[in-house]
């Protein structure tokens, strides 16, 4: 997505470093982050209100205001309906990296298969299905996307299944372009004179080959599907309320945004840290899967 | 005659595109429950009036059928009428909201192109200095941050703190029109700015390494001229391409900043449709969409070889 042109590898291995610590802590914080906020709260509280995304009145009956500020016992505050702010970016960040890597792991498994039929299948099976990908592209991917969700419906699962049908043409390309350059090498063209039959070849000689590119090629790309599906959410077609997501909360926070802009900043800059620590750390990687950049 | 060939397949490939969005449009209409005999009728119907206004709008006959008329109308611009509101005929209601599509891609893309060739064409001249780390700096911020973070907080400093500009668009405008379509654009053409610095800068770079530079500054050509007249005219080529695309992805994706701004665009009529299941306005809007996008990238590939003599003759 973005080229950082120029950076020294040393660069490019120091994003790698705090891209992959940031993304880890995200991880974390989306896996733990519910727990916790889950365990602060009261048995009492739990009563009241079984959902735990509510952040309750209980911990702090005197206040009229829905809104705690930060520092209490909903560290960063609370919104407009007493929800604890930390509780639904966690959340959000569960959802994200759930679409995020489903659409990803879709995409690879649909994307590797039509590129390698693209290239080692017969002709009147390849011809077709590389065109059918280059149709593909034919779309802006949001355009397609929402498209998409105006026919199977609006929610999680089909937020994933338009993102993973715009997600695998470019890994399909991508994967073609280095079957074709790698299938005419010496050392596959010999194991095909050994008797290897074309499995074989792919899953021990080809596909080892490329896994590096593929992974940093879908890092970067697993933030554009973050932004996809936070777009998504923003628009209100994405991931519906009342569950979390970041591209619903910067939607939400514009109601009192000119009072509370906390309710703003917080999943504004979660998403685009994300998105910056993605595009780090898919950037090192292919670096490191790079030779010629791993030896300067 | 292969540059012909060429770009009568791209017509044909064009078409074909929009063909397969008709038909998941047209299956949008088939998945989701009810039909226009439902809408039309009114939540009241029986049974037996819905399948007699079902026959009569003709809705039993078979899919293919019912596909090829949905084309042929389609084609006509007759789209049905909208399921809410008056019922008005869709064709005008898009038609309705097309103009402020237009009128805010094409003032972002005016000034995107302005803006992105100039900072472009100086961050080359001073090539891996600081006024050019700056700007490459600034603009992988412009590739990266969302439309939909920039409008809050463009919104936030401008229209609440500040309180210089119109937060949104509203029936009841107290200023000229023009006043509250600045912040959407500023953020519309904020993506296609940094994509175009980026690209006049490296076109630049490779063109500023040419022998015939090398030639015009032992000739004494003036900075100004050599930059401008020499250098420029040769890189621009590849970035007005990338205007043309973007200009395809700014008509095809205001989604976010018209829904923003709450402007009665393509985009944001797009959005309120398919969330209030108005399927003949989704049908309208995507194909309307999808057909903008696809002539635009034709026009493209049609421009290039008037432009750039080398490639007419390179496919000749």
């Amino acid at each position: 997505m973005i080229k950082l042109k120029g950076k020294s590898p040393r660069k490019k291995r120091l994003g790698l470093i705090f891209g992959a610590g940031y993304l880890v802590l995200l991880l974390l914080f989306a896996i733990f982050g519910p727990m916790i906020r889950n365990a602060q709260l009261s048995d009492v509280a739990k009563k009241v209100d079984p959902d735990i995304r509510v952040y309750n009145a209980v911990l702090d009956p005197v206040s009229s205001s829905p809104f705690a500020p930060a520092g209490g016992a909903a560290i960063l505050g609370t919104d407009e309906l007493r929800r604890d702010i930390v509780a639904r970016l966690a959340e959000g960040a569960r959802v994200s990296l759930t679409v995020g890597l489903s659409v990803q792991l879709i995409a690879l498994i649909v994307g590797v298969t039509v590129g390698v039929l693209g290239v080692l299948a017969p002709k009147w099976i390849r011809n077709p299905l590389m065109r059918f990908t280059d149709g593909m592209f034919a779309f802006p991917d949001i355009l397609l996307a929402i498209l998409i969700v105006s026919v199977v419906g609006l929610g999680m699962g089909p937020v994933i299944f338009a993102l993973s049908v715009t997600a695998w043409p470019s890994i399909a390309r991508l994967v073609a372009s280095q079957v074709a350059t790698l299938k005419d090498r010496e050392y596959v063209v010999a194991a095909k004179a050994a008797g290897a039959s074309n499995f074989y070849l792919v899953t021990r000689h080809i596909l080892p080959q490329i896994t590096g590119i593929l992974l940093a090629y879908s890092m970067i790309d697993l933030a554009g599907t973050i932004l996809a599906e936070s777009t998504l959410s923003f628009l209100g077609i994405g991931v519906q309320e009342p569950q979390p997501s970041w591209g619903g909360m910067i939607n939400g926070a514009r109601l009192n945004m000119n009072s509370y802009p906390v309710l703003l900043i917080w999943p504004c800059a979660v998403l685009s840290l994300t998105i910056f620590a993605l595009n780090f750390v898919g950037d090192g990687l292919r670096a490191l899967s790079d030779p010629r950049d791993r030896s300067a | 005659m292969q540059l012909a060939r060429a770009l009568s397949t791209r017509f044909l490939l064009g078409l074909l595109s929009l063909l397969f969005i008709s038909f998941v449009t047209f299956l949008a209409d088939e998945i989701q429950p009810g039909d226009a005999a439902t809408v039309l009728a009114g939540e009241k119907a029986s049974a037996e009036t819905i399948e007699r206004l079902r026959e009569n709008l003709g809705l039993n006959r078979p899919w293919p059928i019912r596909y090829v008329e949905f084309v042929s109308k389609a084609v006509r611009g007759d789209f049905g009428t909208s399921y809410y509101g008056v019922k008005e005929p869709v064709g005008q209601l898009v038609g309705r909201n097309v103009t402020m599509t237009i009128t805010i891609a094409s003032s972002a893309i005016l000034l995107a192109s302005a803006i992105g060739i100039f900072l472009g064409t100086l961050a080359a001249v001073w090539q891996n200095k600081p006024p050019d780390q700056g700007i490459l700096f600034i603009s992988t911020f412009g590739v990266t941050l969302p439309n939909f973070v920039l409008a809050p907080i463009l919104a936030y400093f401008f229209a609440l703190q500040w309180d210089v500009l119109p937060l949104t668009w509203s029936v009841d405008r107290v200023a000229p029109d023009y006043y509250y379509l600045i912040l959407p654009v500023v953020v519309l053409a904020m993506r296609p700015t940094a994509l175009l610095t980026r690209l006049t800068r490296a076109s630049m770079v490779e063109t500023l390494r040419q022998e015939f530079i090398r030639t015009a500054i032992a000739k004494g050509v003036p900075p100004f001229r050599l930059y401008v007249k020499h250098a420029l005219r040769n890189a621009i080529l590849p970035v007005i391409t990338a205007i043309g695309t973007s200009f395809g992805f700014l008509l095809t994706g205001s989604f976010v900043v018209e829904t923003y701004f709450l402007l009665p665009g393509l985009g944001s009529t797009t959005i309120d449709a398919i969330r209030k299941g108005d399927v003949p306005v989704v049908q309208a809007c995507v194909m309307l969409t999808g057909a903008i996008f696809i002539v635009l990238n034709l026009f493209v590939d049609l421009i290039l070889p008037i432009l750039d003599p080398r490639i007419r003759e390179s496919q000749v």
